[in-house]
């Protein structure tokens, strides 16, 4: 880790941070351990920050004029963010612990030859299954259409995922279908609706609709999730599909308008330090890109997201990619017409 | 028979109960040793209560709250009546069009208006956004709602007593603000309640003009991503609505002593 | 009246313009924002699941105001008449529930109407059916519950506002006239309290038409409103025009319907302006 003078606060103000909560360094230091020391008892004249709730509501706000210096969409934006010019490529030799930092993942935040995001938290999109409840395990994404099933289903109210899906569920590739194909992951969806319990809609849910009995299969859940309810007694379990289980994966980019460039480094060196990555995977029981930390990371962890095997990450999982204006667009249509019909 | 039996009150109970229900089930959580929110009960636990002493930004979020709240319902009371008594008491042309005009916030969906505001402050403007771009919106939508309450009291108000004072040599806005509005106060009051109330737990607009200084409901729902954190939200409710009724008793009690000795009978020798 | 209605004018007319102004981009940023086209309008038109997803969620609305009002009034009633010095202590009482997160509230109310929870368990030890677990839940019934729980307090202000301009001298002369006092509730109060009432009603329809935290919580797939489908289309289609489009048409059909009554009922006059 490379010794910052302790130094005045840029003349540019303290760094803003357009963050989910959670994250904030102000109350999870932990995760930020090298800026949290370099900072400590001045943390609030450093760094401040505005939250948001959904990727698409950090979008909206930058793109009708909020400015922040430092932001943090997951992997299905980025190449948004690029493409409106939201972000600065990042001199990646400013950071002390990029070596660390898995190449699969690196190759993620990778747009036309420059380094744009640094990855830094990761997980996995599956199916938690009630195994008490279900008088036949599901195998694969297309048993969610199973008539066994009934009106004990329940998936994420969210465009992109439901059809990213059932594309997999129907062995079309989601990111290139036609518009014949596009009309069928429709009609799937319209008929998923009848073994439809609710659309969960925020997170909390997640956790909490399998432990009430009426939700056998719970799709879209993160793996945390899954840890979470199984540590409270349930019998449930994390389906590995077929198909693969969907991943997705988060990372830090540099605003195009910022100035705060010193600040900035200094944050993303320090998020992607081994021992701030080692708390995000035992706290939250997240996955993080910068192998180094393994090390500190408890065993549980480690064995549940095979952590020992990032290597082969990418091909057993299926991540989520960056989509463009049309296709969000084209999955947000069909999405509504999903769910307006009766 | 009948006639004995409280009706009114009864149904007030009832009602209230039912009002209640939700936040009782409330703070009974806020005592469960789990962050799920579903029964069976895990065990009695007072950790939540101790992490909310120190869940500081969450506190500071219900102090940005509180501060809204109350400087926007004043300011849409304000606009609201001075509107309210411009519409009942006079027919100037474009009467309707005003009338229209001031209840469209009402059927503006919230997160068409904060995303509209946020062009007007950024792209316009170029204010930076905090909290008194929050506030600003909430006046916006309150100011109908302000309107709408303090009119339905003005509408056939005694004449009279504002012709007698005006006859006595008291010019309009006088008359107003010694006749009229002390006569209305319960519907200001109402007014400044609703708008607070709306205010309060305002998030669709709020969330697009929010700087770095989170209303409670921004906060709230952020925290809503982690179901950790989950019973620190349960548990600020519990201390909140103890302390908003532990308040109102308290201001009912001095009411009623302070009527208690004005009212006082005369002793008779 | 000059500077209230400045200040009205800018912020009020600022987001209609914006809105309207909106429906004829071509798209929500950058270069497709600077295009007009009417496409998204013949999108709108064409599309049919909308419009009647639109229609009945008004008709979800109309019946969520309807019995807010019904279940409302009595409570205004009691506090203008029967609470005598109490009557602002009680009325903030029932106010002070709504001070929680909207929320919350409603996460508390799917423990109670869940098929695990309160509610199933008490009708359960009564001996009725123990299937009832999607009777309360996961559909519009559920949605209309929930909201009128919600809205009932905001309902009993205004109707509790206009019940207070009522002269106790009007009783006692309709008594003196010899009416009963259902006769004199439904020929001197109800009347004279309308404009409350109406208040009240339009308080809760108008916004409940566009509501979508509810629907997404406790709806289930069949309990969807539009204002969840014009809420995804800002935030997460990024289709501020098919957006906008949506809200004015749903402005236009809420407000149409208002000024059509208002012809054949005179509401002016009855609110006595």
């Amino acid at each position: 880790m490379a010794d910052e003078p302790t130094s005045a606060p840029e003349a540019s103000g303290p760094l803003l941070v357009l963050e989910w909560s959670g994250y904030e360094a102000t109350e999870y230091p932990q995760f930020f351990q090298p800026f949290a020391d370099a900072y400590e008892g001045r943390m609030d004249e450093v760094i401040e920050y505005s939250f948001f709730a959904e990727d698409a509501e950090a979008y909206t706000k930058l793109q009708s004029g909020f400015e922040a210096d430092v932001l943090h969409p997951c992997n299905s934006w980025w190449s948004l963010y690029v493409d409106s010019g939201l972000v600065q490529p990042i001199d990646t030799a400013r950071l002390s612990n990029w070596d660390g930092v898995h190449p699969d993942l690196a190759a993620m935040g990778q747009f036309s030859g420059e380094q744009y995001f640094v990855p830094w938290e990761w997980g996995y999109d599956s199916i938690i299954v009630r195994n008490d409840l279900v008088t036949e395990m599901p195998t694969a994404w297309a048993d969610l259409w199973n008539d066994a099933y009934a009106g004990h289903v329940s998936i994420w109210d969210n465009a992109e995922t439901a059809f990213v899906m059932t594309a997999l569920a129907q062995g079309l590739d989601p990111w290139n279908t036609t518009a014949e194909e596009q009309e069928q992951i429709k009609q799937a969806l319209i008929e998923l609706k009848a073994n439809v319990l609710t659309y969960w809609a925020d997170y909390t849910e997640s956790y909490e609709l399998p432990t009430t009995g009426d939700v056998w299969l719970l799709a879209n859940a993160w793996q945390d999730a899954y840890a979470y309810i199984e540590s409270e007694g349930y019998d449930v379990s994390y389906l590995q599909p077929e198909e693969g289980r969907l991943g997705w994966v988060c990372g830090y980019a540099i605003s195009s308008t910022s100035n705060n460039l010193d600040l900035a480094y200094e944050l993303l060196d320090a998020a992607i330090a081994p021992e701030s990555m080692a708390a995000l995977g035992n706290e939250y029981w997240y996955g993080f890109s910068n192998m180094d930390a393994l090390p500190m990371v408890d065993e549980y962890v480690v064995d549940f997201m095979n952590l020992d095997e990032v290597d082969t990450l990418t091909d057993r999982t299926v991540f989520y990619r960056p989509l463009s204006e049309e296709q969000r667009s084209m999955m947000s249509s069909i999405w509504d017409e999903v769910k307006a019909a009766p | 028979m009948l006639r004995r039996v409280p009706w009114g009150g009864l149904y007030f109970l009832v009602l209230t109960a039912f009002l209640y229900a939700p936040i009782l089930l409330l703070i009974v959580f806020s005592f469960n040793d789990s962050i799920l929110l579903t029964f069976p009960l895990r065990g009695f636990t007072l950790r939540w209560y101790q992490a909310l002493f120190e869940a500081d930004a969450l506190l500071g979020s219900v102090v940005n709250s509180l501060m809204v709240g109350v400087a926007s319902s004043l300011v849409a009371t304000v606009l609201g009546t001075m509107a309210a008594i411009g519409v009942v008491r006079f027919r100037f042309p474009g009467r309707d069009a005003f009338l229209a005009l001031a209840g469209v916030p009402l059927v503006i969906p919230a997160i068409v208006l904060g995303v509209a505001l946020l062009i007007l402050f950024r792209q316009l403007v170029d204010v930076q956004l905090s909290l008194w771009t929050i506030g600003l919106g909430h006046v916006v939508i309150n100011i109908p709602i302000a309107m709408l309450i303090v009119a339905s009291r003005l509408i056939g108000f005694e004449d009279n007593l504002e012709e007698a004072a005006m006859d006595l040599g008291a010019g309009f806005w006088e008359t107003q603000w010694r006749v009229t509005l002390p006569m209305s106060l319960p519907a200001l009051l109402a007014a400044f309640l609703t708008c607070f109330t709306t205010s309060f737990d305002e998030y669709a607009m709020s969330v697009f003009l929010a700087g770095t200084d989170p209303t409670l409901p921004i906060y709230l729902y952020s925290q809503l991503r982690f179901p950790r954190r989950l019973p620190h939200v349960v548990t600020l409710t519990a201390v909140l609505m103890t302390l908003s009724i532990g308040v109102l008793f308290v201001a009912e009690w001095l009411r009623r002593s302070g009527e208690r000795t004005s009212t006082a009978p005369e002793v008779t020798a | 009246m000059a500077p209230p209605s400045l200040w009205l004018v800018l912020l009020l007319v600022m987001p209609v313009v914006t809105m309207v102004l909106f429906t004829f981009r071509a798209g929500s940023f950058g270069q497709a924002a600077q295009q007009f086209t009417l496409n998204n309008y013949a999108a709108f038109l064409q599309n049919q699941p909308f419009q009647s997803l639109l229609a009945r969620s008004a008709g979800v609305a109309a019946i969520v105001a309807l019995l807010s009002v019904v279940l409302a009034y009595p409570v205004a009633y009691y506090l203008s008449f029967s609470a005598g010095s109490r009557r602002f202590t009680l009325l903030t009482l029932i106010i002070i529930p709504a001070w929680t997160s909207y929320l919350l509230r409603v996460l508390a109310w799917k423990i109670i109407l869940g098929s695990g929870g309160v509610l199933n368990t008490v009708l359960a030890s009564l001996g009725l059916a123990a299937d009832l677990g999607s009777l309360f839940l996961y559909n519009r019934t559920a949605v209309i519950i929930t909201l009128v729980y919600t809205w009932i307090p905001f309902v009993a202000l205004p109707i509790y506002a206009a019940l207070e301009r009522i002269e106790p001298s009007l009783f006692e002369a309709a008594r003196d006239l010899g009416a009963r006092p259902w006769n004199a509730f439904l020929r001197v109060t109800l009347p004279l309290s309308l404009p409350g009432v109406i208040a009240g009603f339009l308080f809760v329809f108008i916004p409940t038409v566009g509501e979508y935290v509810t629907p997404a919580l406790v709806g289930g797939p069949r309990g969807i409103m539009y204002g969840n489908l014009v809420q995804d289309q800002f935030l997460n289609a990024l289709n501020w025009p098919m957006g906008s489009v949506m809200s004015l048409a749903m402005l236009l059909g809420v407000l149409l319907p208002i000024l059509l009554f208002s012809r054949f009922v005179r509401l002016t006059e009855l609110a006595g302006l």
